[in-house]
């Protein structure tokens, strides 16, 4: 089953096009990398796609419902970890979970039951108690991500996890998301190639707002003639920048 | 209502955990109720001059505390709207009216706990000082008071959602300022005249006070038109807050 699509898929914000006729589509429990320099369009994809922003043109599909046009049913399915932490710094680690399970309408036993998943799954037992603000970065990511995921989402959507976190941190977190795969189906964008190459089913790149290169590493490998993603992702951008200068 | 209930008792959460909360909403209010008590005490009585006395002093000093509701309201909106807090919230199933009455709610309770506590601190003054303050009084003014709360928690919608974190805070500070001295909180407004008074006259804040202090003497005449006066300034202010915050949402939506 296509559990997200996006159709002709364009942004634009006055004379710049951020996203410019994307087309993809993205099957149940997979894990998807979306990758591209800096104001490539990968933000503002997935800005599209969790109904946080409205497309000029074209139209984008979760598990078959229109993000335009069936919004309540698509926040009900879908969640966002943004790419700045989004908690709540004065509430504690639990408040935070319990918070989002309200805005979700739980029950008091499933926000019970939910809230305890997470701590054990997230590994948050030692801080539940703690205020997130005095959290390290790392441990806010996975507040974050945990925050995310305790609303039973179908499809999750990761805005570049990792960064700014120290290597250990970054890990310490691919382990946690590597730990996902196959459950939901997860969108991730992100700088570090190392991180896509790792967890990735199918890589996506975007080159100035559109779709350069689309398939699994090896797939991209023998595309592009390269070994590795950073020398595949360099080949693409450049054949791309190439393209856009002439 | 479950949404509406888990952002309000958070936001209700990150004011009373903000040590500078108590301090400017309570701690403020309290020192100045002292402060102008002492300076009353200190007037000659042939002067005339009643404005610092309790009765007088209660309700002014509670819609000065108001006027940091106001503050805090304002801070708590343009600090989210800078961060990505407000970025999943937005991806959420909330709608703007949850976020509205998320917002509100908790602040206009704040406004309520803050005016009681003035109050009981009013009420020991004056039990102190030997200024005669009703119990029932406080308890009218504190009712005369709930559409001013309401207005100043719409102010801080509204610049919330106009300003930046920046900006916010100090354009704030000035509508405080503003809002104590033309309010007539420091001063015997009705003994000035002319068009210092006009001024007073056409804000809210002088009749916000005026129906705090005429509701606690049992002033109904006087009360009541500034009564309908604070009420349809809250109806427009919280009119103005709603649109622009639901216009400020669908923008950064964009």
């Amino acid at each position: 089953m296509i559990s997200v699509e996006t159709r002709q898929l364009t942004k634009k914000y006055k004379e710049k096009t951020a996203v410019d006729k994307l087309d993809l589509t993205v099957g149940e429990g997979e894990f998807f990398a979306l990758l591209g320099v800096n104001g490539a369009g990968k933000t503002t994809t997935v800005r599209m796609l969790s109904c946080l922003s409205k497309p000029t043109s074209g139209e984008c599909f979760i598990m078959g419902h229109s993000c335009s046009a069936e919004q309540a049913k698509v926040k009900r399915i879908a969640a966002i970890s943004p790419q700045d932490t989004a908690v709540a710094e004065k509430l504690t680690v639990r408040e935070n979970l319990e918070m989002i399970c309200g805005i979700y309408g739980f029950d008091k036993a499933k926000k019970s039951s939910k809230t305890a998943e997470m701590i054990t799954l997230f590994g948050l037992g030692e801080y539940e108690n703690n205020a997130a603000k005095t959290l390290s970065g790392g441990w806010k990511r996975k507040l974050s991500i945990a925050m995310a995921l305790i609303t039973e989402p179908k499809v999750l959507f990761l805005d570049e996890p990792t960064l700014g976190l120290d290597v250990l941190a970054r890990r310490e977190l691919w382990e946690v998301i590597r730990g996902l795969k196959g459950r939901i189906t997860i969108i991730l964008t992100t700088h570090y190639m190392e991180e896509a190459e790792q967890l990735s089913d199918r890589i996506a790149i975007m080159i100035n707002g559109k779709l350069a290169a689309l398939g699994t590493l090896s797939e991209l490998e023998s595309m592009t003639g390269e070994t590795g993603l950073e020398n595949v992702f360099v080949s693409v951008a450049e054949r791309g920048r190439k393209e856009a200068a002439e | 209502m479950s949404a509406i209930a888990a952002f309000s008792s958070r936001n209700f959460k990150e004011v009373i955990r903000d040590p500078l909360s108590y301090i400017f909403c309570l701690g403020f209010p309290l020192v100045m109720l002292v402060i102008m008590t002492l300076v009353n005490e200190s007037i000659p009585a042939q002067a005339g001059m009643t404005i610092f006395r309790i009765d007088n002093l209660a309700g002014g000093i509670a819609v000065f505390g108001l006027t940091f509701v106001m503050l805090f309201t304002c801070m708590g909106i343009s600090k989210d709207r800078a961060g990505a807090f407000l970025t999943r919230l937005y991806a959420s199933p909330m709608r703007s009216a949850d976020f509205i009455l998320g917002y509100t709610a908790p602040m206009f309770l704040l406004c309520v706990i803050q005016i009681v506590i003035t109050f009981i601190a009013s009420f020991i003054v004056s039990l102190i000082t030997g200024v005669e303050l009703s119990a029932a009084g406080l308890l009218l003014s504190l009712a005369a008071l709930l559409p001013s709360a309401l207005m100043m928690t719409g102010f801080g919608l509204l610049f919330g959602s106009l300003f930046g974190e920046k900006a916010a805070p100090g354009l704030c500070s000035i509508v405080i300022s503003l809002a104590s001295f033309l309010g007539g909180v420091w001063f015997d407004a009705d003994s000035t005249g002319g068009v210092l008074l006009d001024i007073c006259r056409v804000l809210p804040f002088y009749h916000s006070t005026r129906a705090a202090r005429a509701a606690a003497a049992f002033d109904f005449e006087t009360c009541l038109p500034s009564l309908l006066i604070t009420l349809a300034y809250m109806a427009a202010v919280m009119a103005a807050a709603i649109a622009v915050f639901r216009i400020k949402m669908r923008a950064d939506a964009e």
